[in-house]
C-alpha cells in the first residue's frame, strides 16, 4: 500500500504527543535514570509525561531499548486467569489494558512484530495476544544503526510492517507516513502539510544513510542459510560455541520474535485462591525439554546453542517463510559470553561452503 | 487436516470436571475416571488433554479409556512431578481442569484391513489401552491384533484385567514381558522389542503402534524394518512437556515438529531424519 505521506513541523509533536496521552494510554521508549543512555519501552503517566523530552528523544534516535517492544503485546510475565480452589476457573485478567498506542518503535522491531503477528495467528490463534494486539494503534519511527544492527542482511531496515504510523525526521519536520485509518486519526487536529518530492528524497536518504553506517553482514540470505543449515554438518561450529554460551538465556530474553513461554500456577497466601501466568521462556535453559524422569532432549549445551539459530533460521522460515531474525542486535548486545549472532552465522556459513 | 475449533483463538483456560473415580493401579500409577467437560467427550484414541490442578499447575495426560465411552474418560498417571503427584491425593468428588482433546491420535481409518501390531513399554500401555479398545469395538475393520508388553517388574504391569481380557480373547495375540522377574513371574523375561522378532506376522500388511521410552522406539523401529515393514507403517506416540498444547510455547519441539500439534504420533518415516525425537540425556542414576 502507498502511503499518504505529510510533513509534520517538529514542534507540533509534543502537542500530538500530549492530545495521544489524553485520549489513550501510551507505551513509549523511556530513558532508564540509572544506567544513562540505555531505553526501555513503558507506560507513559500523562500526569508526569516530559512530552518535549520525549519528542526530542524521537527526534534525534535513540539506541535499541535492551527488553524489545513485544512486551507490550506479550508481557514478560501475565496472568492467564485466576481461580479458587473450591469454586469455579475465573476467567479476569487483571492485566487487560484498553486499546492502547505504542510509538516509538524501530522498523526490524515492526517487522518483529509483524512475525509474531504470524506466529501468534497460525491457527489456533493466542487468545491473549490477539486481545492486546487487535485493537492497539503502533507508530514506528526510523533510527540511526550501532555497530551490534544487522537488519540490512534482514531486510527489516526499511520496514513499516505492522505499523499504522511511521515518522522520519527531516529537515522540515517529520515526513509522516499514514498506513491505516488509525494512524490518520493520529494526526487530527494537527494542520500537516503533503509531502513535496525533496521530503520524500529527504526521508530516502535517511534510510540510505542509515543502511550505509551498517558495518555487520550475514554472508548468505535467509533463503541460502536456511538450506545450508538444513543440509550441512556443523557440529564442531555448535560445540565451539557451546563452549563459550552460558546457557543464560539472555538471548531470548532480549529477542523481539523469540515467543516461547512457560505457564505456572502461583497460590495466594490463603492457599485456597491463586491464578495461573505465562512467563516467557528460553530454549537456552537446562530445564526447557526436560521431561517427566527427567530425561531430556537437549540436555547439552551444544543441541540448546543450535535449536536457537535452526529455530529462528529454519525451522520458522519453513513454517512461515520468514526468517526470524530481524537483526536488531539485541542477542549481541545482552550476550554475556560476548557471542556475537552474525560472527557465529557467518562461521555457519563459512564453513558450509568450505565442505561443498 | 481441517481441525474444528482451530479457527476460535485460545485462551488456556481450562473446563472443570468431576473425578469420579481413582483405582491404584500399580506402585506410583493411578487411574482417575473423570467427567467429560459439558457432558461428553469425543476424541480420536491417540489425542491428549491437559489437566489442571489449580495451585499445582497443568500437564497433558493421553485419555487411555475408549473413544466409545463419551460421559467420562480416564488418565494414567505415574506420580512423577508436580502435578502428577497432585492428581494422586486426590478423591472421588474432587475437580480438576480439562483442555482438549489435543494433538492428533492415531490414524485408525488409513489402516482399515491391515494387521495391527502394538508394543508397549513402560508405562506405555496407558496410551495404547485407548487404542486397542477402540480395535477390539471394531474387530471387523481389522486383521490381526497383536500386542506386546513389557515392563520392568512384573510389580509394574499396567491394566492388568485388560491384559487378561486380551489374554484370553482369541481375536487379540498377546504377548508379554519383564526384564526383571520375581518369584510370581511364569512368563518371558527380556526387553519387550525382542518380542518382534519372535513373532511370526506378515510384514506387508502389518501396521505397528508404539509407546515407549527411547530406547524401545529405537529397537522396535529397527526389528519391525529388519522384518521388512514399511517405515511409513510404524507408528510411535512420542510424550514431551507440553504447557500450550497448541504449538505455541515451543517446549515440545522435536527440530521443526510441534508434538503437541503435529503429533503425538507420528510415522517412523516422519521421525528417522529428526535428531531430537529418540535422542535424550537420562538423568544420573
Amino acid at each position: 500500500m502507498q502511503p499518504q505521506k505529510h510533513i509534520l513541523a517538529f514542534d507540533d509533536l509534543p502537542i500530538l504527543l500530549r492530545q495521544w496521552l489524553r485520549s489513550k494510554a501510551v507505551i513509549g521508549p523511556l530513558a532508564r535514570q540509572d544506567q544513562p543512555g540505555f531505553y526501555y519501552f513503558d507506560w507513559i503517566d500523562p500526569a508526569d509525561a516530559d512530552v518535549e523530552r520525549l519528542a526530542e528523544r524521537l527526534a534525534s534516535g535513540y539506541v535499541t531499548t535492551t527488553i524489545p517492544p513485544k512486551k507490550a503485546f506479550f508481557p514478560t510475565r501475565e496472568t492467564l486467569f485466576n481461580f479458587a480452589a473450591a469454586g469455579p476457573v475465573v476467567p479476569k485478567n487483571e492485566e487487560h489494558q484498553e486499546p492502547f498506542l505504542l510509538i516509538g518503535v524501530h522498523p526490524c522491531d515492526l517487522a518483529a512484530l509483524s512475525l509474531l503477528d504470524t506466529a501468534y495467528a497460525h491457527p489456533p490463534a493466542d487468545g491473549p495476544w490477539r486481545k492486546r494486539r487487535s485493537p492497539a494503534t503502533v507508530v514506528g519511527i526510523d533510527c540511526l544503526p550501532d555497530q551490534y544492527c544487522f537488519c540490512t542482511s534482514m531486510e527489516t531496515s526499511g520496514s513499516r510492517d505492522a505499523c499504522d504510523l511511521f515518522l522520519t525526521p527531516i529537515t522540515s519536520g517529520f515526513l509522516a507516513e499514514i498506513y491505516s485509518e488509525k494512524g490518520k486519526d493520529l494526526l487530527r487536529g494537527i494542520r500537516t502539510e503533503p509531502a513535496q518530492p525533496r521530503d520524500i528524497q529527504e526521508g530516502e536518504e535517511f534510510l540510505h544513510k542509515k543502511e550505509a553506517a551498517i558495518t555487520l553482514s550475514l554472508q548468505a540470505g535467509s533463503e541460502e542459510f536456511a538450506e545450508i543449515l538444513d543440509t550441512v554438518d556443523l557440529t564442531e561450529v555448535w560445540e565451539q560455541t557451546a563452549q563459550r554460551c552460558y546457557s543464560c538465556g539472555s538471548c531470548n530474553t532480549t529477542c523481539p520474535t523469540c515467543f516461547c513461554f512457560d505457564v505456572e500456577d502461583t497460590l495466594d497466601t490463603n492457599l485456597t485462591s491463586g491464578r495461573r501466568y505465562r512467563s516467557w521462556g528460553s530454549c537456552q535453559l537446562l530445564e526447557f525439554t526436560l521431561l517427566a524422569g527427567g530425561a531430556n532432549t537437549r540436555g547439552e549445551r551444544r543441541q540448546r546453542v543450535a535449536h536457537r539459530w535452526y529455530r529462528k533460521f529454519l525451522y520458522l522460515y519453513k513454517q512461515f517463510g520468514h526468517s526470524f531474525c530481524t537483526g536488531c542486535g539485541r542477542c549481541s548486545r545482552a550476550c554475556t559470553a560476548d557471542i556475537n549472532i552474525v560472527d557465529v552465522s557467518n562461521d555457519l556459513i563459512k564453513r558450509a561452503k568450505e565442505k561443498r | 487436516m481441517v481441525v474444528p475449533g482451530l479457527e476460535v483463538p485460545v485462551d488456556y483456560i481450562p473446563q472443570q470436571v468431576d473425578v469420579l473415580n481413582v483405582i491404584d493401579e500399580a506402585p506410583g500409577v493411578k487411574i482417575l475416571a473423570l467427567t467429560a467437560p459439558q457432558g461428553k467427550m469425543t476424541f480420536v484414541a491417540g489425542q491428549f488433554v491437559q489437566i489442571s490442578v489449580f495451585g499445582y499447575g497443568e500437564a497433558p495426560f493421553t485419555i487411555c479409556s475408549s473413544p466409545s465411552q463419551s460421559d467420562s474418560f480416564d488418565i494414567c498417571v505415574s506420580a512423577v512431578g508436580r502435578v502428577s503427584n497432585a492428581l494422586h491425593r486426590l478423591k472421588p468428588g474432587d475437580r480438576v481442569g480439562v483442555r482438549g482433546p489435543l494433538g492428533h491420535g492415531f490414524p485408525l481409518e488409513q489402516v482399515l484391513g491391515r494387521d495391527l501390531f502394538f508394543v508397549a513399554g513402560g508405562t506405555g500401555m496407558a496410551c495404547l489401552r485407548s487404542v486397542i479398545a477402540d480395535c477390539r469395538e471394531n474387530l471387523s475393520d481389522y486383521g490381526r491384533l497383536i500386542i506386546a508388553n513389557g515392563v520392568k517388574t512384573p510389580a509394574k504391569r499396567l491394566f492388568a484385567a485388560d491384559l487378561q481380557l486380551w489374554h484370553d480373547d482369541v481375536r487379540t495375540e498377546l504377548h508379554e514381558t519383564v526384564d526383571t522377574p520375581d518369584a510370581s513371574w511364569q512368563g518371558r523375561v527380556g526387553v519387550v522389542p525382542d518380542i518382534i522378532k519372535d513373532v511370526d506376522f506378515d510384514p506387508h500388511n502389518t501396521v505397528a503402534f508404539v509407546v515407549g521410552p527411547p530406547v524401545v522406539f529405537r529397537f522396535a523401529a529397527q526389528n519391525f524394518l529388519n522384518k521388512g515393514v514399511e517405515e511409513k507403517d510404524i507408528y510411535f506416540s512420542l510424550e514431551r512437556r507440553f504447557q500450550c498444547g497448541v504449538g505455541k510455547c515451543g517446549h515440545c519441539q522435536v527440530n521443526d515438529l510441534y508434538v503437541c500439534q503435529n503429533g503425538p504420533v507420528f510415522s517412523y518415516s516422519e521421525l528417522k531424519s529428526r535428531s531430537e525425537a529418540v535422542e535424550a540425556t537420562l538423568p544420573d542414576n
